[in-house]
């Protein structure tokens, strides 16, 4: 198990990576914000952390992320850790597998991690909010669902789904891209499976 | 250089309070609300969180914090006071609109336990250094790697603001364009985290190599260079706390 | 007493195919101060972190020969061990900052912390470091708050209070402006004064040829020589290995100026006025 995806024991080179992630993370958010995007862009750093090191360096990105914003900005943040840890767990497997090798792989991993970001996210959603994710759009075709008689979760799913699935795919890409910018000497760093060879 | 925190350093009792009574507390703010019935406790803890926070003179200081969450409180107690799918009671009509009862007692809770776990919440944040509450959770158990993590993600955040800033000057004299369609300011929005997102991602390497030099993967027991925050009051609140919510949890079990 | 005992070391990147190092072998004596010389890419850095074990350990790759550092095997150890007996310093002050602490002081106390150092005994031992670097009035400021100058002095400073024997400069002043690179410079020359073994890769010659007492060249992953500077700046292949001599030991060179005991050229201002006034008397 030593060298599987699945090893608790992170690497130096991992760790450093996860504040580098929560920034990038933020800075995403930051720059979605100011340009005016209908998009939150606010988990490219945990996709990238979990391309990179694999599915726990992912999940404790996403949590770390979560308990910084709850910390320094948002409260309410805490409980959506489940949704980040969710998706960088979910791209981590993805990756590791080998299956964001293109455009096309990007596309189909961000809908896979809107589908977990949506799954985690409804109950809280409902348990919390009554159901509401808080983002205008979601929450029109929400507030329409709830009129007409539809039950509250599938309203709650849908309004969550058609927020996450843009964004998400959005931000795989935007990962995807800044992935393939990096130098191999470094990329190698954070994977699992390096040994010293003797020569 | 300023690390990323909410921390306001006024020096009251509050303020000397140790982080694990205050976790504690938050523990107690969510979990003694949702065991008893009736709004009554919910209330009564929202009523001494304030306390706390006006003893630890931050109070002024919660409403930004609260601001996030007060539009999308607002925005439920309309939707469920219109729309809540146990209406039955008519209460008032705004124009063509009719709110319920039930709706608006199930917002209303929904808000109470919101702004609950809000003030608590706030008691931590604002009147704990963020150093301090790192350090104690790592005294608690929490690994020293991830509570180096968490300080370094304080201080990486507005470093990385701060060459966000230079560089988005930089673009917009070059000709960058951050207004206009949709389109336009997709285009922009790669090439302007770009180089930053590339350069904190390369320099992981040099900082770990950094880290590897000063034993940061050591497993020998760490020591702290601060001692630990002791007093009576850390010792009793805790205890008080604790018994609180046992007797709360055995009251819900004897009904 | 050998500090250091290198012996066919060899070293390969992961995803590289050649060499990086190709089988170094030399010894080094306590409270030697050794300067580290050779163009881009020679293997400088390499062998720094060779020394350390950040190669092989950190980097993994393919890795050969040995390198012994005070009785232990820097191939066999772990980093951590290692840092207890050999301090590292980078080029880049800002990357060397553990980036987690809110003050100068705090920052010094990261590697006793990790080490696991009694409490007691850490503000004595980052007492002493921070007076060796010049740096105790910085002590409450924020590590990011410092000039270059100042950083630099703090990272060698955080790794002098962990106690090691050996201090290994990889480029230590190539990112600082003059001033700053000076006040490094006369802080590592007090610190081999001290009795520290020093070991520093530098461009920057003339420094080298101030203060080393043996140079090691290295060219592609190769060790040319292993010398007094004088010995090392004398030879007449140096344009080969990408190295340019010292000022002085060009001027003299071109004047044919020779150290008469041992025919080889003066390095530093003062050595050359002597020769110079021989030479005229
Ligand atoms: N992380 C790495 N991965 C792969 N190859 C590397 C890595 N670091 C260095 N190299 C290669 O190893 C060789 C030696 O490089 P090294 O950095 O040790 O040289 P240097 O003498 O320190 O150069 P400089 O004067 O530019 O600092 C070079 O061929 C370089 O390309
Ligand atoms: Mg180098």
């Amino acid at each position: 198990m030593k060298n599987s995806m699945w090893n608790l024991k992170l690497s130096t080179s991992a760790l450093v990576l996860i504040p580098a992630a929560v920034g990038i993370n933020y800075i995403g958010k930051l720059f979605a914000g100011l340009l005016k995007l209908p998009l939150w862009l606010d988990s490219i750093g945990t996709v990238l952390s979990a391309m990179l090191a694999g599915p726990v360096v992912g999940a404790i990105c996403g949590a770390i992320n979560n308990i910084i914003y709850g910390l320094t900005m948002d409260p309410i943040s805490f409980i959506y850790a489940l949704t980040s840890i969710g998706i960088g767990l979910a791209v981590g497997v993805l990756a590791q597998k080998g299956r964001v090798n293109s455009i096309g792989g990007a596309v189909v991993v961000g809908l896979v991690a809107a589908v977990v970001s949506t799954l985690i996210s409804t109950p809280i959603n409902i348990g919390f909010w009554g159901g509401q994710t808080g983002n205008v759009w979601g929450d029109l075709v929400y507030a329409g669902m709830v009129a007409h008689h539809f039950p509250v979760w599938i309203a709650s799913l849908t309004d969550e789904f058609i927020v996450d699935v843009p964004d998400k795919i959005a931000t795989v890409i935007v990962a995807y891209g800044i992935y393939k910018g990096l130098p191999q000497k470094l990329t190698i760093l954070f994977r699992h499976d390096s040994v010293t060879e003797q020569l | 250089m300023k690390a990323l925190s909410l921390y306001q350093d006024r020096g009251t009792v509050v303020h000397r309070v140790d982080s694990r009574s205050k976790l504690l507390y938050i523990l107690s703010a969510i979990l003694i609300p949702a065991v008893l019935p009736g709004f009554m406790p919910g209330l009564a803890m929202l009523a001494l969180s304030i306390l706390i926070l006006a003893t630890g003179k931050v109070f002024g200081k919660v409403l930004p914090l609260v601001g996030f969450s007060l539009l999308i409180l607002a925005s439920i107690v309309l939707i469920q006071g219109l729309f809540y799918s146990g209406n039955k009671q008519l209460l008032f009509s705004l124009w063509r609109f009719g709110f319920y009862r039930e709706g608006l007692l199930f917002s209303g809770g929904i808000c109470l336990r919101v702004m609950n776990i809000l003030c608590a919440v706030s008691i931590l944040v604002l009147t704990t250094r963020p150093s301090d509450l790192i350090e104690s959770l790592v005294r608690l158990g929490l690994s020293p790697h991830l509570g180096y993590v968490l300080s370094s993600v304080l201080q990486i955040i507005p470093q990385m603001t701060a060459t966000m800033e230079t560089i988005t000057d930089a673009q917009r004299s070059r000709g960058m364009e951050t207004e206009g369609t949709l389109l336009v300011r997709m285009k922009a929005f790669l090439p302007l985290i770009g180089p930053v997102v590339m350069n904190s991602l390369v320099s992981t390497r040099e900082r770990s190599l950094a880290l590897e030099v000063r034993a940061f993967s050591a497993r020998s027991k760490k020591t702290f260079l601060n001692p630990p925050q002791g007093g009576t009051a850390n010792t009793v609140i805790p205890l008080v706390l604790l018994l609180a919510m046992a007797a709360a949890i055995v009251w819900r079990v004897m009904q | 007493m050998k500090k250091i005992t290198v012996s066919g070391l060899k070293y390969r990147y992961p995803l590289t195919e050649e060499l990086a190092l190709k089988g170094l072998s030399f010894e080094i004596e306590k409270g030697e101060f050794i300067g580290i010389i050779g163009q881009n890419l020679s293997g400088k850095s390499t062998l720094c972190q060779a020394l350390m074990g950040l190669v092989p350990h950190f980097y993994k790759g393919g890795y050969g020969g040995s390198v012994w550092v005070d009785g232990l095997e820097v191939g066999k150890a772990e980093i951590h061990e290692i840092a207890q007996k050999v301090g590292l310093v980078f080029q880049n002050p800002f990357t060397q900052v553990s980036g987690s602490k809110m003050t100068v002081f705090e920052e010094l106390a990261f590697g006793l912390e990790n080490l696991g150092v009694a409490r007691e005994d850490m503000a004595p031992r980052i007492e002493h470091a921070m007076e060796l670097l010049g740096i105790g009035r910085f002590r409450d400021r924020n590590p990011f708050d410092l000039s270059g100058g100042q950083m630099q002095r703090m990272a060698i400073a955080s790794v002098i209070a962990m106690e090691p024997e050996i201090i290994v400069l990889d480029e230590p002043t190539s990112q600082l402006d003059p001033q700053g690179a000076e006040d490094v410079f006369q802080a590592i020359e007090a610190l081999s004064r001290r009795g520290m073994t020093v070991i520093m890769a530098e461009h920057k010659i003339e420094k080298i040829a101030r203060y080393s007492d043996r140079v090691l060249l290295l060219h592609q992953g190769e060790m040319v020589a292993f010398d007094t500077p004088q010995q090392v700046f004398s030879r007449d292949d140096l344009e080969r290995y990408g190295v340019v001599p010292p000022v002085f030991a060009q001027v003299c060179k071109g004047m044919g100026i020779r150290n008469p005991a041992t025919g080889l050229y003066p390095m530093t201002l003062d050595e050359a006025c002597d020769q110079v006034v021989n030479w005229h008397e």
